[in-house]
């Protein structure tokens, strides 16, 4: 009993990172059908964003270790690879929005190689320890154990995927984004600037990736400049699972992903866990690609 | 006939690959003139990039005091450095590339899977290689006359690792791996002889993937099988987290790290109170042996710290030199002969002698212990 409520909770707090970064993943594809390849080493460049600014606003962060601390550097972070992703769109995609979807995909890639290996040349390929570093007391919960780090780092990306939805469903700027993922030329008809709606999901989606990179390295503790790739495989993997496109799907994706991992490799062994979980990547493809909740079918009369 | 003409065929071939290479110096016929050509292959970019400079700046110290005391019979010795990857691709095109520059001998091999394809490459080609850091059992299993170890094997690490197990009174161990042949052969032969004697048992053991920050399913797992000693036998960066993720599911049991953990990275990743006390199982090292004066002359060079394997490259290079000086030849196969005729000679381990496997007669593993933040030779 105890054993199957920490697997519950293990697989609940690495889907919640899956999903984090799953979300923009999915907003980009949503909107210009782009898989975005570099958005895992958007979640790495957060990480690094977040090491730098503790690193160089030490004096600022003294006797750091709160949580308070955690989320001011989260929110700089976040403003930092928010940018990081206009400028992506703007130099790598927009460029190429007419060209055919492989130019696009391959563009990708490229980008991701060179956010890896900038990183890695600006930081050193040595991985990096946070200076921040939660301690924290552990709960024990129906015989499981769980940190309360780990509750808090789950909440705040609860609160983050709520404003998210809240944001997409309820604001004029979230129309914007779902009448350009249904027909992007009659929004350009329509007035409305479909650059600067793209170019704000880009910032949202990498803003996202941002923080998750940031509650990665002040959780684990460690980062380097490929930290990025499997996530980002992961979360791809996450938002195929939820349905590719749609937001809810792919904080649903995340929790799946993580559950099953969590649940596969205590039966098949920690070797297994990869193989599973792009095991799934596959089943989903082949037997639903839609994922679970569906991409919404593009209206027409 | 036809043989020579195959050998003919295969030298010009050689070559041609070379771009440029159809000078005298062809593949493996190393030149008679100029300075002795050593290559290394050594990870400068990837997951173990860390490593690279350690190595390289180890041998590097080597070459520049021969060349200091005159070289190898009045030649100068160079250093040729080619990236690793710690893959297998990148490794064996690098060692292409260092076939077609005319090494006479190899000094470098850091991961064991990049190492392996190697292998025939430089045999092919009638190079020698001193391996200073890759140690899987794969590396000798294949027999080739050419590969020598120069760090102590999988088995003798393992079997040092064992003989700690038990001297720590351990009834029940987790072996954890990382899928890698040099992980995996220590996992493997540690599981062998552990149990021989009926006192120990070995109750979880798994593989996780390198590169990931979350490996809670291991560890769960492992926690649940109740071991009192953990051994993680794979490289610093995830030992780190599994430390640390291993004390915060509240396991308070031995742990102990292969070599390649061996660095003070792995402290501070898994932070320092997790990692107090932590053992590892690692071939003797300047800092280990106390030999300031190395460490001191390094620093002053490189102006770095030695790391992992910094000293078994410089004693690479040491030993391909006296080697050559031997063989008075750069032919490969006058080069093995020396090699295996080697007796005595003085490398960090202590006095070197071959096995006829071409592996250290003495492994030379010890344990170290976390205090504070270094990992210091256990008394």
């Amino acid at each position: 009993m105890d054993h199957l409520v920490q697997l519950i909770l293990n697989g609940l707090f690495v889907g919640s990172f899956y999903a984090l970064v799953a979300l923009g993943y999915s907003m980009v594809y949503g909107i210009i059908k782009l898989l975005n390849f570099a958005h895992g080493d958007i979640y790495m460049l957060g990480a690094f964003a977040g090491f730098a600014i503790l690193t160089f606003g030490g004096g600022a962060f003294a006797g750091g270790g709160s949580l308070l601390t955690l989320v001011i550097v989260m929110i700089m972070a976040m403003a930092l690879t928010g940018s990081a992703g206009l400028v992506l769109e703007r130099v790598a995609y927009r460029p190429l929005r007419g060209a055919p979807r492989l130019s696009v995909l391959i563009t990708a890639v490229g980008a991701s190689f060179a956010l890896e290996y900038g990183i890695a040349l600006w930081a050193g390929p040595n991985p990096k320890v946070y200076a921040v570093q939660l301690e924290s007391s552990t709960l024990n919960f129906l015989g499981a154990r769980i940190t309360i780090n780990q509750i808090v780092m789950m909440l705040i990306a609860v609160a983050l995927m709520v404003g998210l939805d809240l944001l997409i469903n309820k604001s004029r700027s979230g129309r914007a984004m779902r009448a350009i993922s249904q027909d992007p030329k009659a929004c350009l008809f329509m007035g409305i600037n479909v650059d600067s709606v793209i170019a704000r999901t880009f910032f949202i989606g990498s803003a996202l990736a941002g923080a998750a990179g940031v509650m990665a390295g002040a959780y684990y503790g460690k980062i380097d400049f490929l930290m990025g790739f499997l996530i980002g495989l992961k979360a791809f993997t996450a938002a195929v699972i939820g349905g590719i496109g749609n937001v809810r799907g792919a904080v649903l994706g995340g929790v799946v992903l993580g559950l099953l991992e969590s649940f596969g490799t205590a039966f098949l062994g920690s070797e297994w866990r990869d193989v599973f979980a792009f095991g799934f990547l596959i089943l989903f493809l082949t037997v639903k690609p839609t994922g679970l909740l569906g991409e919404k079918v593009t209206e027409r009369v | 006939m036809t043989q020579l003409a195959a050998a003919a065929a295969l030298v010009l071939g050689l070559s041609a690959c070379g771009g440029g290479g159809l000078t005298a110096d062809s593949g493996g016929e190393a030149d008679d003139s100029g300075p002795i050509k050593l290559g290394m292959l050594t990870p400068t970019s990837g997951s173990s990039a860390a490593i690279g400079p350690y190595m390289k700046n180890g041998a590097q110290l080597a070459i520049d005091e021969i060349n200091e005391k005159g070289g190898v019979d009045g030649r100068q010795l160079e250093l040729i450095v080619e990236d690793e990857a710690c893959d297998p691709k990148t490794a064996a095109a690098g060692a292409s590339k260092l076939v077609t520059e005319g090494i006479t001998a190899s000094v470098g091999g850091y991961c064991s899977s990049a190492t392996l394809p190697t292998l025939s490459i430089f045999d092919k080609a009638g190079i020698p290689m001193l391996i200073p850091a890759a140690n899987s059992n794969d590396l000798v299993d294949q027999k080739l006359p050419n590969v020598f170890l120069v760090n102590g094997t999988g088995s003798q690490q393992a079997e040092r690792a064992v003989e700690e197990i038990k001297a720590e009174g351990s009834k029940s161990v987790a072996l954890i791996d990382d899928n890698t042949s040099y992980s995996k052969d220590i996992t493997t032969k540690t599981a062998e002889s552990i149990e021989a004697d009926g006192s120990t048992k070995v109750v979880n053991k798994q593989s996780i993937t390198a590169g990931e920050s979350d490996y809670s399913a291991a560890v769960t797992s492992a926690v649940k099988a109740k071991p009192d000693f953990v051994y993680w036998t794979g490289y610093y960066q995830e030992g780190g987290l599994l430390i640390k993720q291993f004390r915060e599911a509240g396991y308070d049991g031995k742990i102990m790290v292969a070599d390649g953990s061996v660095d003070k990275q792995l402290i501070e990743i898994a932070g320092q109170d997790n990692a107090q006390g932590v053992l590892a199982t690692m071939t003797q090292t300047p800092e280990t042996i106390g030999d300031q004066a190395w460490v001191d002359n390094y620093k002053k060079k490189f102006n770095a710290d030695p790391g992992p394997y910094s000293t078994q490259s410089y004693d690479a290079v040491r030993i391909a030199a006296e080697a050559i000086k031997n063989a008075k030849s750069t032919k490969g196969e006058d080069i093995t002969k020396a090699l295996e005729a080697i007796d005595g000679f003085e490398v960090f381990s202590g006095p070197l002698k071959f096995t006829p496997e071409h592996t250290l007669s003495a492994g030379g593993f010890e344990i170290l212990v976390v205090k504070d933040d270094k990992l210091v030779l256990k008394k």
